[in-house]
């Protein structure tokens, strides 16, 4: 299977006041085939955030080398933000704009306009449940409502690969799950999400793949059956595995 | 060209919002002359400084340097907005690079100080009978653009170093008194005391001003005016290169 993204001994460390340094990342490996979605799961500070801020050209690695549909983050940044959409863990909008102006701006930026723009935005918002709030200042509207333009400007384009930061935050369970199964088209027609999320449900019903790290390193790698089989306890929830892989694993060389 | 164009979509859908803002920075310098400059022009009376121009003819330029100067903190002040909005980070996602972002961010307030700059002229030569030098405007227009970009450049340093709001206001009221009040703005350099002039002349206002100062009424000698142009130049593009490392260490 061809590589979507590919992460080799990635490092990152950050210069703290009074603390020395902090080791975000350390040593990651992993890949991920195209069309897959992959979850990057772990405890708050496990590093999944930085990952991620790695592979979206945010930061830069301090060693070790990713690549992002073929492109190295580090070498040609701008050539990976083409490839790429983004969903932030913070809530991101446009405040002062209007929801369809929201998704009007984020289209010029890759590069779709006039009709072709108008219909896609359209679709968006049928999609997202905006159609009503449509000429509604993002500032009038709720941290949930806000949180749907996000993920709906991901679904505008059509790049090759998607990050999601806990895309969920806010959202209600209908509109989650109608989410979740817009993703799975998306992959199905060859895009690749890379998400990561704290809400252990959502990886078992969504991801293909799932990577644990802790401490910035992998500790488990696999489907969501494999990951099942490293627990002790039987019929072990995702959760379960979670908890217990990230208490008493030491961090190890479960990446591959 | 496509991130450079959106950049200039969204920042003009932005403003758009709130059209009273567009329309008193576009008026705002020509109050200014009219309320400030008339009333010193009319108790100074008609030959300011001996320079052989009245107080609103001299004030012109300085007008027009300090409104591109508050345009330029106003557009870098909105980088906060946007990371207080979350699009910030989000943004540095986005297919453009961080230095089409830059100028994206400031071209099209670098419009509206054209258009400004263009209103203030012709009505101040309509309403106060300045006898503005027309042939000067290409050279007005290049001033008020570099200018505003590079004021830009400058306070984005700032902007994208400091994390808090509120600091950064204060550096900007700094600002504005050391920049504004040491320089050729309100009055000319050289009858003030030795240390106060080495300070004005090596400040870029004073560059700025007495280009903008040359291109309306002609005031200046062509070899100091291209002499403070060219360092104007400089002085921008080392902000930029400044502003463009600040951006690419934001974490």
């Amino acid at each position: 299977m061809q590589d979507a993204i590919r992460v080799a001994g990635l490092c990152k460390t950050f210069a703290r006041r009074g603390t020395g340094k902090v080791t975000a990342v350390d040593g990651l490996s992993f890949s991920v085939g195209v069309g897959q979605i992959f979850g990057l799961l772990g405890p708050n500070g496990a590093g999944k955030t930085t990952t991620l801020r790695i592979l979206t050209t945010l930061i830069r690695a301090t060693s070790g080398v990713a690549e992002v549909a073929g492109i190295d983050v580090a070498r040609d940044p701008l050539g990976v933000r083409r490839r790429i959409v983004v969903v932030v863990q913070e809530s991101a909008a446009e405040i002062f704009l209007t929801v369809r102006d929201n998704l009007l701006t984020f289209g010029r930026f890759h590069g779709l306009e006039g009709a072709d723009l108008r219909q896609r935005v359209d679709r968006a918002l049928e999609q997202f449940g905006l159609v009503a709030d449509a000429s509604r200042k993002a500032m009038d509207l709720s941290g949930g409502f806000r949180r749907r333009i996000q993920v709906a400007k991901a679904l505008l384009v059509k790049t090759p690969v998607v990050f999601l930061d806990e895309f969920s935050t806010g959202m209600d369970p209908i509109l989650k799950r109608s989410v979740m199964d817009l993703l799975r088209e998306e992959a199905r027609n060859g895009r690749t999400i890379v998400l990561t999320t704290q809400i252990l449900g959502e990886a078992e019903a969504l991801c293909d793949d799932i990577l644990i790290i802790n401490h910035g390193r992998g500790i488990a790698r696999g489907d969501v059956a494999t990951i099942k089989a490293l627990s002790t306890i039987d019929n072990a929830s995702l959760e379960d595995v979670f908890v217990e892989l990230t208490q008493a694993v030491a961090p190890g060389a479960v990446d591959r | 060209m496509t991130g450079l164009t959106a950049m200039l979509y969204r920042e003009a859908r932005l403003r758009a919002t709130n059209a009273t803002f567009i329309f008193w920075d576009v008026i705002y310098p020509l109050a200014y002359l009219l309320v400030f400059g008339v009333g010193m022009s009319s108790a100074l009376g008609g030959n300011f400084a001996g320079l052989g121009a009245g107080y609103s003819e001299f004030f012109l330029a300085g007008v027009l340097g300090m409104a591109s100067f508050g345009i330029a903190s106003n557009t870098a002040w909105s980088l906060f907005m946007d990371r207080d909005n979350g699009i910030f980070y989000e943004m540095l996602t986005y297919p453009i690079s961080r230095g089409a972002y830059l100028i994206g961010k400031v071209l099209f307030n670098t419009l509206v100080a054209l258009v400004q700059a263009v209103v203030t002229v012709a009505l101040s030569a309509v309403l106060l009978d300045i006898d503005v030098r027309w042939s000067g405007l290409p050279l007005l227009l290049l001033a008020v653009a570099a200018g505003t970009a590079g004021w830009f450049f400058f306070y984005a340093i700032f902007a994208l170093k400091i994390r808090r709001n509120d600091a950064f206001n204060t550096v900007t009221s700094i600002f504005y008194f050391v920049f504004l009040f040491a320089s050729s703005m309100f009055y000319p350099v050289d009858p003030l005391p030795a240390v106060f002039r080495a300070a004005a002349w090596a400040n870029p206002i004073t560059w700025q001003v007495d280009v903008l100062r040359y291109a309306t009424i002609g005031l200046g000698s062509p070899a100091t005016v291209s002499l403070e142009g060219a360092l104007f130049c400089i002085f921008s593009t080392v902000c930029f290169f400044a502003a463009l490392r600040a951006l690419m260490r934001q974490k």
